[in-house]
């Protein structure tokens, strides 16, 4: 019996001190940078389980590459014709507007329109911690990537770059919990924050008041407040509006535009600001 | 020369792990994935109650963290008290059938799990405790997996 009772508490003490230590490491982590040399070089090492992790999803599109008869093949590449006919059409028109704007800009002594770039990426990780919305991307800075880059999937923003190495970075998805950018209402400007709900299929409206003009519906794109985030890039669709009596601000659900957990090439964006920038350098 | 074997054993066990974590899974299926690295850690530490205890849990833990990019320490509190939990009943759970084990395993997760999440409500985060009972329900389907593999990998005693 004496043997059962020292045995727990040598266990108790064990367990007391790797408690102890775990919450100094937590402290540290979440107060200095200290650890980020670790982090960093883990990254690096952990790089080749992060690819064989990805092989079933490749072997899953090759085969279902392999399996498309070339009958739809050729059908997709006549679809994909017409369309990019169809856009570069559209294109043409933007050019002109973006041109007259420019003009009665200029006239109204206000800031130019940027011009952006992008860089195709491709996700080559995402977090293993459901509650952390990150993702890893196969360019660094190698490529000329940069902490607080955009990133964009080909139906809108999908968050930035918090961390760069040299062939792979890390980024921040719109959708965790820590995360919020400034959007406008496309419909009438009506401006506000939409935050992050750690659910990849949900974002909410912080700040906007009983009274204000929103609707379900209403699409949100982002107003390049806070310089992070150019402007006019679709951030999501209002999904739910609710009002709770005593509340000063209204519970609005956003769903967000991009497909933050099914896009697997993405684009990277430069703004002409980004450019201007590097040139002061 | 056995110690190499199980050393070699447990390496690739968490390898693995670590892969299955990694792996990318969309939808909701990637808050119901269960966490087989502390799945793994259980098992060693119920076949190894003597060698393979709560330090053992912790430095995997802190691993975890590290790889997965969790706060540092998340895991190293969370691999050392389940593994605490398995060294404390380890006189029993050697005598349990595999069902029981995995009950057994399921409500050391679970406790864990909750105690977890009550922290980061307190902080207003987010929990994720909704999904905690599926994600438990997968744990205890793959954990039969997991036991019979580690069983098989550890080299015969004496």
């Amino acid at each position: 019996m004496r043997n059962v009772f020292s045995r727990s508490s040598s266990l108790l003490r064990k367990l007391l001190a790797v408690i102890l230590l775990a919450v100094t490491l937590m402290l540290v982590d979440n107060f200095t940078l200290w650890l980020k040399p670790v982090y960093s070089a883990a990254d690096s090492l952990a790089r080749p389980l992060y690819w064989i992790a990805n092989i079933p999803l490749r072997v899953q599109e090759w085969s279902a590459n392999i399996a498309t008869p070339r009958s739809e093949i050729e059908s997709d590449n006549l679809r994909l014709s017409k369309e990019s006919l169809i856009y570069h059409g559209q294109l043409q028109r933007m050019s002109d507007l973006a041109a007259e704007n420019l003009r009665l800009r200029r006239l109204l002594n206000a800031t130019e329109l940027l011009q952006d770039s992008v860089l195709v990426t491709e996700v080559i990780g995402v977090s293993a911690n459901p509650l952390r919305h990150t993702l890893t991307i196969d360019r660094g800075t190698d490529d000329g990537v940069f902490v607080g880059q955009p990133l964009l999937d080909a139906e809108g923003l999908m968050g930035q770059i918090i961390e760069v190495h040299k062939r792979h970075s890390t980024a921040l998805l719109i959708t965790d919990s820590s995360h919020a950018l400034p959007v406008q209402v496309l419909r009438n400007g009506l401006r506000s924050i939409a935050e992050g709900s750690a659910d990849y299929n949900r974002m909410n409206l912080k700040f906007v008041s009983p009274t204000a003009d929103i609707r379900e519906g209403d699409k949100l794109v982002s107003s390049g407040l806070g310089e992070l985030y150019p402007a006019g890039y679709p951030v999501g669709t209002v999904l739910s509006i609710a009002s709770e009596p005593g509340d000063n601000f209204l519970k609005i659900d956003i769903d967000p535009s991009a497909e933050i957990d099914r896009s697997r090439h993405l684009l990277l964006l430069y703004t002409s600001r980004d450019s201007a920038a590097d040139a002061a350098k | 020369m056995e110690s190499d074997n199980r050393g070699v054993a447990i390496g690739l066990t968490l390898v693995l792990a670590v892969i299955l974590s990694l792996m990318p899974l969309s939808g909701d299926w990637i808050v119901w994935k269960p966490n087989f690295l502390l799945l793994v850690v259980m098992a060693w530490v119920i076949h190894w109650p003597n060698d393979l205890g709560i330090l053992f849990a912790a430095s995997v833990g802190l691993l975890a963290d590290i790889v997965l990019r969790m706060t540092l320490g998340h895991s190293v509190i969370a691999f050392a008290l389940c593994a605490g939990a398995i060294v404390l009943l380890s006189r029993w759970s050697q005598y349990l059938s595999m069902l029981q084990r995995t009950l057994l395993v399921a409500l050391i997760i679970s406790s864990v799990a909750v105690l977890e999440a009550s922290v980061f409500i307190f902080y207003d985060r987010p929990s994720g405790i909704e999904h905690l009972p599926l994600k438990i329900l997968l744990s205890m389907l793959v954990w039969p997996f997991i036991d019979r593999l580690v069983a098989r990998l550890q080299p015969k005693r004496g």
